[in-house]
């Protein structure tokens, strides 16, 4: 015989009901991602955005991005956005600015306690909605590359010790990454327990991201602000750390030709004779000569090519158990790259009839792909336990409110399914660099950029480097010039 | 129920009065009183290597023996910022130099003002407003004896428990004629910072 619930029974319910509703919109309110963020995913709400970016407007493009409060859950991702802009826009003052308000909320949560109360709830607030709700914590690549920024706008002001403050940063912010990294991410499969086959069904159907990562070993290793950390050391005249940090970043990139090249010529100049003869047998070519004519400065171009690819939003129906034992389908959304990388053609320069190209030196969208990997049995977790308490919540509004409360719960379920799409959507897909010895004196080099023929005026002084940051987004071709 | 209604009211009370009383109150305070906000580097870290080094400096026999007789003059390089901070450095060799100064044993020609010195005499002697009789003619000034220059080194580390963070001050005297270091010293500074348990 069938039990009938008691009046007390149906009020509690009644109450948790409330209770549930409630949480939701003080979650919303609180942890405050705007209800655009529940509903939009983030790589819709910067389409207009980067479409501006690659024209070439970055005016516009700043004023597209969608204003946030100073506690909304991604506000230190727009402001990075933001700098980004500023900084293409030639604002160094206004960007030095927002990237360091973002670097303080960085080491603001370095330094916070173990258990955040507050992450609670937004984990909480997460596993009702969606995974926008939890606040952005910026990944690792993306602080390397802030740090970078950083140091670029420094040099702008001319300040090369302050520059070489934000390389400092971003060296601590990797050698911490490498530390940590290992061995953190494969214990969340842990705490899922009995639901674990969940995962694993996850898992499986999770669509392949290996061409977009390429060789790309871990999320976090940065050749570009190796590079730039070592030509700065350079040019402040700390031979010995530019040699470490070139060494680092030829680690990354060991076909690199114009790397193998400096660390052949600081490991000359250093008197370093075991790693010449390591590197000697290493390298095809084995030049160890060391430029020392006279009244020769060196260039050095950044070419920074494409903006990176958002995070998709990657849809997939998994069955799920009631308490019933009724097998339902379920939608269930997860932040993905496209598996496919950009091909960029390298910038030539000619220089008295002969022709240099540019070389790789980071792909941010490979890192980009790779940290996202490092995320995901985070985000499968999140993912499954959300799932199990949406059927909770449908089973509940069932219960309660019968086909109606059936109905608006899976129009609720559906409607937050929202992949975390998040990620710093304005930086360069792809940097390559070229480095070559000029005479002194004012040159007018000519660079092929994408097809397109561009002058470039550079002015070299004798015995030092020329940086040239060359932007190639679309159909916007710029650059300038920082004598270091 | 009752019992319900009344615990959701007593957190939404909790909730707006803790909202409402957080008043900001303006005080003033000991400037020198051990500053502890962060791990990152502050006043007291400054007011600590001035102190020192002044101190160090003015006690040191070698100094002793220079300024026997007179007032050995000083000029201040700048103190080289290797951390991972944008530290003032100028500022912490501003404290330094006015430390000695006022020790009486030093005198300091500054550099940073060249340009502005360099603008008033040349008004006095070219603008025509300035009875030229008067005006202080151009290279009268004392060239210095001595430079003044260091270092500030930092080791930052941080685990999930932790952040510590050590300062190294380095300070050095040269004799400008021979290029003989005539003192160095140096301060070092640990600070740790624990991290709570729990917090918001």
């Amino acid at each position: 015989m069938l039990r009938k619930p008691s009046i007390e029974y149906m009020q509690i319910n009644h109450f948790k009901n409330g209770l549930l509703i409630a949480l939701i919109l003080i979650l919303c309110g609180c942890s405050s991602a705007s209800l655009n963020d529940l509903f939009n995913g983030y790589d819709q709400q910067m389409r207009g955005v980067k479409q501006s970016q690659l024209q070439g407007n970055f005016k516009q493009a700043i004023n597209l991005i969608p204003p946030r409060s100073s506690n909304d859950s991604s506000y230190s991702l727009s402001m990075l956005e933001k700098a980004r802009l500023e900084f293409l826009a030639n604002k160094p003052e206004q960007s030095q600015q927002d990237f360091e308000q973002v670097y303080n909320v960085i080491q603001k949560s370095q330094q916070a306690a173990k258990f955040q109360l507050s992450r609670g709830v937004e984990n909480f607030g997460a596993i009702l909605s969606n995974d926008n709700v939890i606040r952005y914590d910026i990944p690792l690549y993306e602080q390397s590359m802030l740090h970078s920024y950083q140091a670029f706008n420094y040099l702008q002001q001319k300040d090369l010790s302050g520059a070489l403050v934000e390389i400092r940063r971003a060296n601590i912010v990797q050698q911490q990454a490498l530390r940590d990294n290992l061995g953190s991410i494969y214990n969340v499969q842990n705490q899922l327990g009995d639901n674990s086959f969940y995962f694993d069904d996850v898992a499986n159907r999770y669509p392949d991201m290996s061409n977009t990562i390429g060789k790309v070993k871990n999320g976090f290793q940065n050749a570009y602000t190796f590079f730039l950390s070592a030509l700065l050391y350079e040019a402040a005249g700390q031979q010995n750390d530019a040699y470490i940090d070139y060494k680092k970043a030829l680690e990354i990139y060991p076909e690199n030709s114009y790397l193998q090249q400096d660390v052949m010529r600081l490991a000359t100049s250093l008197h370093m004779t075991d790693d010449i003869a390591k590197y000697k047998a290493r390298f095809a070519y084995a030049s160890s000569t060391v430029d020392n004519e006279q009244n020769q400065g060196q260039i050095v171009i950044f070419a920074e090519s494409g903006i990176v690819a958002n995070k998709q939003e990657y849809s997939m129906n998994l069955p799920v158990y009631t308490s019933h034992d009724d097998m339902r389908f379920y939608s269930v959304a997860l932040p993905s790259y496209q598996n496919q990388l950009k091909v960029f053609s390298p910038v030539e320069l000619v220089y008295q009839n002969k022709h240099y190209q540019t070389e790789e030196i980071v792909r941010i969208q490979s890192l980009a792909a790779k940290s996202l990997e490092d995320q995901l049995p985070a985000i499968v977790t999140r993912q499954v336990s959300r799932l199990i308490a949406k059927e909770k919540f449908r089973e509940q509004a069932q219960r309660q409110g019968g086909d109606l409360g059936n109905i608006f719960a899976n129009i609720y379920n559906m409607s937050t399914e929202k992949a975390d799409t998040r990620s710093w959507s304005t930086l360069p897909d792809s940097i390559q660099i070229l480095r070559l010895n000029l005479a002194s004196g004012e040159h007018q080099l000519e660079l092929n950029v994408n097809g397109k023929s561009q002058v470039l005026n550079v002015s070299i002084q004798a015995n030092k480097i020329t940086l040239v940051k060359l932007t190639a987004i679309g159909s916007f071709t710029n650059y300038h010039t920082f004598n270091i | 129920m009752n019992r319900l209604f009344l615990v959701t009211a007593l957190c939404v009370s909790i909730v707006s009065v803790s909202g409402c009383s957080n008043k900001s109150v303006v005080r003033y305070g000991d400037a020198e009183a051990v500053e502890t906000t962060d791990v990152n580097f502050g006043s007291t870290d400054l007011q600590k290597i001035a102190n020192q080094m002044a101190d160090s400096l003015v006690l040191s026999p070698v100094v002793g023996t220079a300024t026997e007789n007179n007032r050995p003059i000083i000029f201040v390089e700048r103190i080289k910022n290797k951390t991972s901070e944008h530290i003032d450095t100028e500022s912490v060799t501003d404290s330094i130099s006015t430390r000695l100064l006022r020790s009486g044993k030093f005198r300091f020609v500054d550099m940073g003002s060249v340009n502005a010195v360099r603008e008033q005499l040349e008004f006095q002697q070219n603008s025509g407003l300035v009875d030229t009789s008067k005006a202080i003619a151009f290279g009268q000034h004392v060239g210095a004896q001595y430079m003044l220059y260091g270092n500030l080194a930092s080791i930052v580390k941080s685990n999930k428990d932790a952040s510590d963070v050590y300062y190294k001050f380095t300070l050095r005297l040269m004799d400008l004629k021979s290029g003989l270091v005539e003192w160095a010293d140096e301060t070092e500074i640990r600070k740790t910072k624990g991290k709570e348990l729990v917090g918001w």
